[in-house]
């Protein structure tokens, strides 16, 4: 998101939520967030596109709320209204390829209104069928996790991209010659289809409360965001949605203003600052002494924090203003004095979220398991769910070789804690019994944990495992 | 309700997860948000309490947010049974 994207949509959020307030809140919510995932997808060079993959994000997750919602749900009259404003925008964007301006809605000028009516025509009919014909049971809801973490895999195993790529431009009819796996980008498809994901796990398991569509859209697609999490729940979500909102107090705006203000200096001061000194595949290759490389390093570990949680700040200080509380996401990840601790603490809701629906049903299946009718060595299990649920959060950033790696170091790196910390435990705790051992032991603990996170983080900022390799080299002075 | 629940839940907590027998656990004490139960140990404690009380913890139900300490997690498990 650039910065003047930014402080729109937070100039649109102070707005309603001082002067409007509960006013039309929640049609606000959905409408503008229907209107930003068009603003924010980027140009792509498939004609037409940049276009129509907000329209697929929105009908997958009209989709979505239909096979999660209950029949009373289901039946609202409300919903239909929701459907007539949301396709009434996606509409009115679409008019203004007739606007004599340059596009500021949409990345390139919207496509033919004839395709637009023909996909609400195709969908609208696909829709009936499904409806006449699918059961909606829990092997319908199965069937579209797979579907979702299929189109998650076309996005992010580069080789698939490409191909996606290639059928995009036959179907439109553009030239070949210069097809690209970047050309195909997805904004915000990691974070919906993991929100969509929670919904439908949830139903299954018959945990999911009553959701109106237009509750559900907002949820799914909910603007400040979009783009960079933090991944809330949704019955925690549509509690506060559904909560009126009173005037705020001055706490309330100093606190929501404070915290959007610290996160843009973080992201356009700090972290934008630290990008130009921070390791990445171009000066990976022209730094040779291990001491710059340790500096092309630190500055890339402090950029990817100040970057990351930087955006989170906007996002909680921007929904703040609208009632919405948004789940941390941070809290002082680098000074944890052990790995277990960091990951407790970075991108919590999404290792909140992996630990829901993957580590614990997992380490609960592996529990149960007999193996020559006995149970897996404590280790032997903690090694694995370790490793698997690392490589997925890898995997979650794309399908790569390096996140491979990146995910490997940090599932042994949780597993060498966890032995460690059995076996040492009670002497740490004999021997830490002054105010100034503990401090000892924290601090050092800390700045073990951190030169253990900056090390993965190489994998992490580099693109190939060879220039990975030589970079760590580098690092402890071996060339 | 909760007043044979809690004892229980701190024994176990100490003597198997811990393994300290003589550690005392206060009811107030953050368990998760503290890093003192990791997310490995939590799933025996869940095991725990489903064959001790009969209560099913759902696996998205081991967190922070639905409980952190002995008084929290012995409400839940109160309110039930």
């Amino acid at each position: 998101m650039a910065i003047t994207q930014i402080l729109i949509a937070a100039a649109a959020a102070f707005f309603w939520g001082t002067v409007m307030r509960e006013r039309g809140r929640a049609w606000f919510l959905l409408a503008a967030s229907v209107v930003v995932i068009f603003w924010l997808q980027p140009a792509l060079p498939m004609r037409g596109f940049d276009f129509w993959i907000p329209v697929a994000t929105l009908i997958i997750t009209i989709f979505s709320w239909y096979i999660t919602a209950n029949e009373e749900a289901r039946r609202a009259g409300k919903n239909r209204f929701v459907i007539a404003v949301v396709a009434g925008i996606v509409l009115l964007l679409n008019l203004t390829r007739y606007f004599p301006v340059t596009q500021i809605l949409t990345a390139s000028r919207p496509p033919q209104i004839e395709i637009y009516f023909a996909i609400l025509l195709v969908s609208g009919l696909a829709f009936l069928i499904l409806t006449r014909l699918a059961k909606f049971n829990a092997a319908l809801l199965s069937i579209s996790v797979i579907a979702l973490i299929l189109i998650f895999l076309a996005i992010k195993i580069p080789a698939l991209t490409y191909w996606v790529s290639y059928g995009l431009r036959v179907l439109v009819g553009q030239s070949l010659t210069e097809v690209k796996a970047l050309d195909f980008r997805w904004l915000g498809f990691s974070y919906l289809a993991f929100r969509i994901i929670h919904t439908m796990r949830d139903r299954q398991m018959g945990r999911l409360p009553a959701i109106d569509l237009g509750e559900y859209i907002t949820f799914v697609i909910f603007f400040p965001a979009f783009t960079a999490g933090p991944i809330d729940r949704i019955e925690r979500f549509i509690q506060d949605l559904r909560r009126p909102l009173i005037a705020p107090g001055n706490d309330d705006l100093l606190i929501a203003g404070q915290r959007f203000l610290v996160g843009l200096f973080k992201k356009f001061v700090v972290a934008d600052a630290l990008a130009l000194i921070a390791l990445n595949d171009t000066n990976a290759l022209q730094v040779n002494a291990a001491g710059w490389a340790w500096i092309l390093l630190y500055a890339y570990t402090l950029q990817i924090y100040f970057d990351f949680s930087g955006y989170t700040d906007i996002a909680l200080g921007t929904s703040r203003l609208l009632g919405i509380h948004l789940p941390e996401n941070f809290s002082s990840p680098y000074l944890k004095p052990n790995l277990t601790q960091f990951w407790n603490n970075w991108h919590m809701t999404l290792t909140q979220w992996f630990r829901a629906y993957f580590f614990n049903p997992v380490t609960r299946w592996l529990r149960a398991l007999r193996v020559w009718k006995r149970p897996l060595p404590m280790p032997i299990m903690i090694l694995l769910t370790q490793i698997a649920t690392m490589l997925l959060i890898g995997f979650w950033h794309g399908v790569t070789w390096n996140f491979a790696f990146w995910g490997l170091w940090h599932g042994l790196g949780l597993f060498i804690h966890n032995r460690w910390n059995d076996l040492t435990r009670l002497r740490a705790a004999a021997w830490a019994v002054t105010p100034l051992r503990q401090t000892i032991l924290n601090v050092s603990g800390a700045l073990l944990t951190f030169h253990f996170v900056a090390l993965g983080w190489v994998f992490f900022a580099l693109s190939s495992p060879m220039t990975s390799w030589q970079v760590i080299l580098k690092l402890f002075g071996v060339r | 309700m909760t007043e044979n629940i809690t004892p229980a839940l701190a024994k176990f907590i100490a003597e198997k997860i811990l393994k300290q027998a003589n550690k005392v656990i206060k009811p107030d004490e953050a368990l998760i948000s503290s890093g003192l139960i990791d997310s490995f140990s939590l799933m025996d404690l869940a095991l725990f309490v489903e064959d001790t009380f009969h209560v099913r913890i759902e696996d998205t139900e081991l967190n922070a947010q639905s409980f952190d300490n002995l008084n929290q997690l012995s409400e839940l498990i109160a309110f039930r049974r």
